[in-house]
């Protein structure tokens, strides 16, 4: 096993490799370089980024690198998926930060997976890419920051949780402005870390009530929703 | 609820070709037909298609003809489902979540966290943390 973790994208990521292998650190430098440039790219705290410049009208969506016209495409999608509750539009421009983590993983699983490995996992802030044998995932308990409140066992795996036991309720409902009720986290399984990520996100800023008839609709995606009444709803296929 | 229910289906039905796909009525004693609609925009929630079965029965006594028609089954392979009113309508159609009461497992055996552990200072603080200063051990 080896494991890097480095601070990026603001937030700590750890890459773990189940078998190691002479290429470690060069593979552990391709990925984390990788998420390097997509902070570069996409930081809205970065003035010189694309999404910066696209904000302040100095750049083009034709003048855009083909990776931001990507995830800004994707971002309009998911807002129509999630019937506005994922929305990348901000006063300021654009702000893609609730798509670009789970799909910068995603690329970068793409790395390790390109340079042969199939036993690994990304963990970026808590969402996480996993693939190649058992893995045990807890979810993190909303109200007990050492326990976990379920585990999940599986073999190739995105797992994505939005909650607002971290950084207070900074996710709100674009429609109202005002924080989600009833709803203390909404975790997502399926096959894409990017859309895991923004359906998270988005099922949480609904609120209860709305989030657990959402995510029992979802297609190809599972859901667990943990409710401020201690409830804890999950759709038949949640690993 | 019961109203907007109401004005649901009153859409579902306008959008129906019924008058048409039953209009070919034949001298047959029962009949059974499948009928689907198109797509119809269901007025601002979307696009609905209704299918329904429908059994005819033609009764002829002498030049006397007498015609029943039953719908027997409804279905709608095609509805909105993203407003409140859509889901609440379609909620019959819903898989059941399954539920649980909220618990905390405070050594569980596991190889990483999913959470909403996004700021350095709350990571240091987390069992994530933990973990992987155990495996680095």
């Amino acid at each position: 096993m080896a494991i890097r973790v480095e601070h990026v994208m603001g937030m700590p990521v750890v890459v773990e490799l189940r078998d190691e292998a002479a290429d470690d650190e060069a593979l552990f430098d391709s990925v984390f370089g990788w998420l390097r440039c997509v902070d570069a790219t996409f930081s809205t705290y970065k003035a010189d980024s694309e999404i910066s410049r696209i904000g302040r009208g100095e750049l083009t969506m034709e003048e855009a690198s083909d990776e931001v016209r990507y995830v800004l495409a994707r971002c309009e999608e998911l807002r129509a998926e999630t019937g506005g509750y994922f929305d990348a539009r901000v006063p300021s421009g654009v702000d893609p930060s609730g798509l670009v983590k789970g799909w910068a993983v995603d690329r970068a699983a793409a790395i390790l997976d390109a340079a042969g490995r199939t036993a690994y996992a990304i963990n970026a802030g808590g969402d996480i890419r996993f693939r190649g044998g058992s893995w045990r995932i807890g979810i993190q308990h909303p109200l007990e920051p050492q326990a976990v409140a379920r585990i999940i066992e599986a073999d190739d795996l995105a797992v994505a949780t939005s909650g607002a036991y971290e950084r207070g309720s900074h996710v709100r409902d674009p429609h109202t402005g005002q924080p989600p009720s009833g709803i203390l986290s909404v975790t997502i399984t399926g096959p894409d870390l990017g859309t895991a990520d923004a359906y998270a996100t988005a099922a949480f800023a609904m609120g209860a009530t709305r989030a657990t008839h959402w995510t029992a609709r979802l297609r190809g995606y599972e859901a667990l929703t943990i409710l401020a009444d201690g409830r804890v709803l999950a759709t038949p296929g949640f690993p | 609820m019961k109203k907007a229910i109401t004005a649901m289906l009153g859409t579902i039905a306008i959008a129906l070709p019924v008058a048409p796909a039953l209009a070919a009525a034949k001298k047959t004693i029962v009949s059974i037909k499948k009928v689907t609609g198109p797509q119809a925009v269901a007025d601002r929630w979307g696009y609905v298609a209704v299918t329904l079965v429908v059994k005819k029965t033609t009764t002829i006594v002498g030049t006397h003809k007498k015609v029943t028609r039953k719908i027997t089954n409804v279905t709608v392979p095609v509805y909105p489902n993203h407003t409140d009113r859509s889901v609440f309508i379609n909620q019959q159609a819903l898989p059941w979540l399954t539920q649980e009461v909220l618990q905390a497992q405070f050594n569980p055996n596991i190889n990483m966290i999913s959470g909403a552990t996004a700021t350095s200072y709350a990571f240091e603080q987390s069992l994530q943390a933990a973990l992987l200063a155990a495996k680095k051990a």
